[in-house]
Order: C-alpha cells, then structure tokens, then sequence
C-alpha cells in the first residue's frame, strides 16, 4: 500500500470527468482507503493529491420548485430539506397519492418523518416502518400510500439515495448524465432502491415527483414526456451554472407548459448542487458614532469576497476610507430604482433604502412563486445587481450595518426612516437564510 | 466649464431627482452645451430638506421638477452664453 494508485484517484481529479464506465458506486473507488474518525472528518491513508478529504470550500445548493394539479390550492408534493451544516443536508421529496389535502398530508408527513429520523441517524429499515404504521388509511383505496426520494449528503461529497416508486434521481456530472449503481433492499413489503455516490463540485441531482415524466399525457404526447427526453433537456442546463432553485424552475415550467398549462398531477422537481462557496459582503449605513467607521471600515474591506456598498453617505465613507473617487452614473434603468456609482476597491456601489426595499421585495418572491424571476435576472440596476449576487452568486453573506440615523430621512413625509431600514436587514436577512445562505450581520 | 451635480441620493429621489436630471439632459443638448456643461450625479450632500439639491461649480439649489426649467435659465443659460 506504499505506491498511490493514480488510476484511482484520476477519476476523482477532474470535475467533469466521468469515469469509463460510467458508474458511480462508491465501492468501485478507493473506499479501501478512506477511514473516518469519530470526529466525522475524513483522513486518507494514499491520498498523495488531498483529493479525498473533506471539502470546506464546497457547499451544497437545494432548491425546489412545483406546480399543482389544475384547480388544487395545495400540492400533493411536499419537500423537506434538513441541514445542519452547509455540507450535509437530507433531502425528502414524497409524493402522496391522489391530489389536494389528502395527498398534500401524505406527502408532509411521510417526509417530515423520513427526513428527521434519518437526520437523526436512525436506519433506513426504520425509518421506513415508522412510516408505513403512521400514514392514515385512505378510506376510499383502503391503504395508506405515498412515494419518496431520499437523498442524504455528507460533506458535499458522499451522497446515499433511497427511492420508492417516484422517477430515478439523475446524476448529471458535466452536462452529461451519470449512470448511478443502484442494489434492491426490501423492507417489509416495500422495495426500496438504494444508490450511493461521490460527488464532485458542480455535480447535479436531479429528483422528481412522476408528475413530471406523465407531462403532457394525451396534450402533448401520447405517452408523457420519457424520463430520457427530460434529461436530453436537463443535461445543457445543469452545465450552465444556474442556482438549484432556477433549474428546478426551469424543468418544473416546462412540465406545466407541455400540460398546457393544465397540470393532470402534482409536479416536483428539486435539484441538489455541489457548488463552491462564494463570501459576500454588504456595508449599509454609516455607523452610529462617527468615530465607529474607522473600525467598520477595516474590517469590511479586509473580508474575503465580493463588497457591495448601499447607501450614498456610506459610499462616500468608504470612498475616503479607500481614497478613491466615488462616481456616480446618472442612467436610471429602473425609473424607481436611483442610479448606482464607481468605486474603486468596491464591486457595488447603490443607493440604501429604496433599493434595498426593492430587493426585499424581489426576494420574498423568490422565495415563494418566483414570479418576479424575469424582472431582476438581468437588468443593470441596483436592486437588479445586488438580487443576482445575493441570491445565486452568493452562499455566505456578511451584513455590516451602520445604525447611523440619517436626520434628512426623519421628514414624515418621506416613506424612508430609521425603523424600516432596520427592518428591512431583518426582513432580507430572514429571506436569504431561507434560500439556504449563511448569513452574518453586524450592527455597527 | 459649467459644473452641475444632481443629488440622486434617497431623499432626493423621492423628491424627483430623476426627471430633474432627464430634463437636464434634455436642456444641455436641445441648447447644444455639451462642450460647455457638465452635468454629473452626487451622493447625498447633508441637505435633504432642500431637496432636489443641484450645485452650479459648488453653489447649492433647490431645484424641483416643476422649476427645472426656471432654473436652467436662470443659474445655466444666463453662465455660459
């Protein structure tokens, strides 16, 4: 065991590479070399490029999207996603039978229990009998039934998926599909599909509710959209850098488009994506006590990523700070948003307030029907600009906000002050923990 | 060089910044004084109450949508031709 065995870790070294036989079973690999500690980090004993260890740079990207049966308030789809940390995440997508509450309670339930149990390290065979003895008999068919994927991801890298009857999870790895080994097990009377992976950054997964592959069943296509036409389609779009949430969307609107509009099922897709990680940090408001932006000043432009600057008296601390010239342009792309300005040293320089509120606004909707997608994807203004770094570029975000009360904003007749700009960092920072960002915030 | 700076700061957006720069803009080019005016954004100035705040070479303004016209010709028109 002294030689390292390249031909090995090869296949682990370049992101895109997909092994010869286009197999991904974890025991193909090398996992003779691999022992974990009890501290769950991982050491290698013929590791000669440190491919095999843990990965802080990487993080995983969850996102979901749905469309319900025509006519039904609610989705009989549910997703539960689990994370303690940002590289280990169980995700559970269940599909309930039939549609409306009745399913939308399967479904909920089936994956509410699913993902807390396995989160807690309990045994599949478990999780799945606590499961079977819960679900409410349905008093029309008689029997209690709902569908899942499971995916449970460890450190960005070791991915374990169980499946009962919803549509295979694709593994798309350089915009080509990867063929995952999959062994049966069987747990009472339940055949479940088990399949284990190494992940690599910009790995894709791809899991859906059979909503999708029945899309446009006598509309469209005589036999639904096959599974392997939607992964002809999927292929060139998880190659193309998007945010789990917009691939998700992009499959999900295709799916209702070839329904017509008219979905005859509850549709879900949630991708999962091996992404690298990508510090952002936000300076808003000059700090309370003047003496306070020597020391906030610093300490934000020390920080590791992007900066992004709102507000003028703030973009123009900074500016002395850095002893750069602060430029403002004077085209109003947006008639509501104010211009954004040059800096030097800065990525983004905005107004405050009235930009912020609009981002706000972009990001509760992304966060619920994403309906607003198309109007920040990519427009040059503020708001637009700063929606496109936090929401996809981003995955750790820093606020630093000055609570510095500008006197000109306390004019009741301005729709500005103090309050709303406070609420506002907590509004805002509330919707990016909800898309999955880690987010920081200090009050200066 | 006739230097005009328009605050395009919140307060003053609110109060109408936009069209007062668009009229601006329009002004300068419909009189032909691109060569002699240079008409430029700022950040807040600190006087938000007499917003919109325009400078001409330093001296302060207040300009509204409504007297931007008035305005041109007074502190504009009558300096460079």
């Amino acid at each position: 065991m002294t030689r390292p065995s390249l031909e090995n870790s090869a296949v682990w070294l370049a992101p895109g590479f997909s092994s010869p036989q286009g197999s991904l079973n974890e025991t193909d690999h090398g996992s003779a070399n691999r022992s974990v500690d009890t501290a769950g980090t991982e050491k290698t004993t013929q590791d000669p490029c440190g491919i095999f260890q843990t990965r802080p740079y990487l993080c995983l990207d969850i996102g979901s999207a749905s469309v319900n049966h025509a006519g039904e308030e609610l989705c009989g789809d549910h997703v539960e996603v689990i994370s303690d940390s940002e590289q280990s995440a169980v995700v559970v997508l269940a599909d309930g039978m039939g549609s409306g509450v009745k399913a939308c309670i399967l479904s909920t339930l089936t994956s509410k229990i699913l993902s807390t149990m396995m989160h807690a390290g309990l045994p599949i065979e478990t999780c799945v009998e606590t499961i079977a003895a819960t679900l409410p008999v349905c008093s029309m068919r008689g029997i209690a039934y709902s569908t899942f994927t499971l995916i449970s991801v460890k450190d960005s890298e070791f991915a374990e998926i169980y499946q009962y009857d919803n549509p295979p999870v694709t593994l798309l790895r350089g915009g080509t599909r990867c063929e995952l080994t999959t062994e049966e097990i069987t747990i009472g009377d339940k055949r479940i599909m088990k399949s284990r992976a190494r992940l690599m950054e910009n790995d894709v997964l791809l899991a859906m509710s059979d909503g999708c592959p029945h899309a446009g069943i006598g509309v469209t296509y005589n036999f639904g959209w096959k599974m392997e036409n939607i992964i002809e389609f999927m292929e060139p779009v998880s190659a193309a850098g998007y945010t789990a949430k917009t691939i998700s969307t992009l499959l999900v609107d295709a799916v209702n488009s070839l329904y017509g509009g008219k979905p005859g099922d509850d549709a879900t897709v949630c991708s999962m994506r091996v992404r690298r990680r990508a510090p952002m940090n936000v300076l808003f408001g000059p700090a309370a006590n003047r003496c306070d932006d020597d020391q906030m000043m610093p300490l934000f432009f020390s920080k590791e990523g992007k900066h992004i600057i709102c507000g003028g008296a703030t973009a123009s601390i900074a500016a002395a700070y850095l002893g750069k010239r602060l430029t403002p342009s004077l085209d109003f792309i947006d008639p509501e948003i104010p211009p954004i300005a040059t800096l030097d040293g800065a990525d983004l320089v905005t107004e405050g307030v009235i930009t912020m509120n609009r981002v706000l606004t972009y990001a509760k909707d992304h966060i619920s029907s994403n309906e607003l997608h198309s109007r920040w994807d990519v427009k040059r203004d503020g708001a637009s600009m700063i929606c496109r770094m936090l929401f996809e570029e981003a995955t750790d975000i820093n606020f630093y906000v000055g609570k510095a009360i500008n006197p000109a904003h306390q004019n009741p007749e301005l729709p500005i002050n103090f309050s709303i700009k406070m609420q506002l960092v907590a509004e805002l920072s509330e919707c990016l923990r909800k898309m999955g960002k880690r987010v920081k915030v200090s009050y200066f | 060089m006739l230097k005009l700076s328009v605050c395009i700061g919140s307060s003053c957006h609110i109060k109408g910044s936009r069209h007062v720069v668009e009229d601006l803009q329009y002004l300068i080019s419909a009189h032909n004084l691109q060569e002699l005016v240079e008409l430029s954004g700022t950040f807040c100035m600190g006087k938000c109450q007499q917003g919109v705040c325009v400078t001409v070479d330093d001296a302060l303004s207040t300009v509204s949508p409504d007297t931007v016209n008035a305005f041109f010709e007074k502190e504009v028109l009558a300096k460079v031709v």
